[in-house]
């Protein structure tokens, strides 16, 4: 028999109704467990030391402390859980700060819940999940038409061909290491690559 | 101006940023409660629904009950939308009609072409929300009944004048016809059509002008005072 590991999962959501909704439906799902939830966000990264949860479900407007300063926590330490903000609002205020504070995703209240379970497991596989009007707000007006590439990701695709790291080249564009992530995520799907090396290859031959 | 002419003004400001401030808190309310209670309530009904798979009658009630909730949910998505109000208080006019764009671009795929000074004069609360209303109301009308894909957004100040300019180069209308339409106006999913940029204008002692004609696209010019 094979064995998927189970994703842990932690819950940090103002509204207590919203934590006992999730839990039922996390717990009731194969793959899924919750261990731990809080309403208080001062709360959060003691649990998170205690249970070394994979996934932390955060609601940006918790009580006790802000969901952003609770992510910057987070990211401060070692082996950080992948974290996926869950908010009311799809506006452009939630996205760049869930982006800036280094969010691994963005999951919407005004949507269905099976839409946070796929994108708990998304987060937790490694991808970047924000709602496509994400692009926009990053990018600012006017991004591009899907397939070709923004002025941003050219920058971000030079830069990546010169051999900068994600690190590099946030601070030389002077972007959130998240933000270039994004970009980073968007470039390779749009030049059908796997990784750096093949991005990178496809800009030596002339793009 | 005449002192009575000031009054009413002034009591016109206030209105003004009194009903902003109560839409905000109606928006607030709802992401705060409704949203997240139903939100709740899906989640658990979503499980119910596993449980019931051997029963099929309840199981499609309980879908059903499910598409219900959804449904509600991307009503009031819809309805007052899933933005947040644009902190009138705090952020800079530009910023705002900045905001609005994007926003306008992300639910539309119309595209906005905007012009906007990089240094506006912080204006009067009143003025900045109603340049705000404006402008949303303005794009609403150009993205539903103008068929082009794209619109203008010119911003400017003169002294202690800004002028907003919307113009577009779709089917056009004709604008007196719509007028005597709107006279009845209400607020039907939160647009106040023509009429209701026309008074909020005259509220602030501002001017309004709409050209238009059928084939011709169209050009809306609101004037406003800054103070």
């Amino acid at each position: 028999m094979t064995s998927v590991r189970t994703i842990r999962v932690l819950l940090a959501d103002d509204h207590a109704i919203v934590l006992e909704g999730l839990r039922a439906l996390l717990d009731g799902e194969p793959g899924l467990r919750v261990v731990a939830a809080t309403t208080d966000g001062s709360e959060v990264v003691r649990l998170v030391e205690q249970h070394k949860p994979d996934v932390v479900v955060l609601d940006l407007e918790l009580a006790g402390m802000k969901g952003t300063a609770v992510l910057a926590a987070l990211r401060e330490r070692p082996d950080p859980p992948k974290v996926l903000v869950l908010t009311a609002y799809n506006d452009g205020d939630a996205l760049r700060s869930a982006l800036d504070a280094g969010a691994d995703g963005l999951a919407l209240k005004t949507e269905s819940p099976q839409q946070t379970l796929t994108a708990i497991r998304q987060v937790y596989s490694g991808q970047l999940v924000f709602p496509q009007a994400a692009r926009r707000w990053i990018e600012g007006r006017g991004a591009g038409a899907p397939g070709e590439l923004t002025p941003r990701e050219r920058e971000v695709w030079a830069l990546m061909a010169a051999g900068l790291s994600n690190p590099q080249i946030a601070e030389r564009l002077g972007l959130s290491e998240n933000t270039v992530k994004f970009h980073v995520q968007h470039l390779f799907s749009k030049l059908g690559v796997k990784n750096r090396t093949e991005a990178a290859l496809r800009f030596a031959r002339g793009r | 101006m005449g002192s009575r002419d000031f009054d009413v003004r002034a009591a016109s400001r206030r209105m003004i940023a009194t009903s902003e401030r109560e839409l905000q808190r109606i928006v607030l309310d709802m992401h705060d409660g409704p949203v997240q209670d139903i939100f709740a309530a899906l989640s658990q009904l979503q499980v119910l629904e596993r449980a019931l798979v051997a029963d099929p009658e309840s199981h499609q009630r309980a879908q059903q009950a499910v598409g219900l909730l959804e449904r509600a949910l991307a009503e009031i998505r819809n309805f007052i939308g899933a933005f947040r109000p644009p902190g009138f208080e705090r952020r800079p006019l530009e910023a705002i009609i900045e905001g609005l764009a994007v926003q306008h671009e992300t639910l539309t795929d119309q595209v906005v072409e905007l012009t906007v000074p990089e240094e506006l004069d912080d204006c009067a609360l009143a003025t900045k929300i109603a340049i705000y209303r404006v402008l949303q109301e303005a794009l609403a009308n150009g993205h539903r009944h103008s068929g082009a894909t794209r619109q203008r957004v010119k911003v400017a100040q003169y002294g202690q004048t800004i002028t907003l300019v919307v113009s577009d180069d779709g089917r056009g209308f004709d604008p007196k016809r719509v007028l005597a339409l709107e006279d009845d106006v209400g607020v039907e999913g939160g647009h106040f059509g023509l009429r209701g940029i026309q008074d909020r204008v005259a509220m602030l002692g501002g001017t309004f002008a709409i050209v238009s004609a059928p084939g011709e696209g169209t050009a809306l010019t609101v004037t406003l005072p800054a103070e």
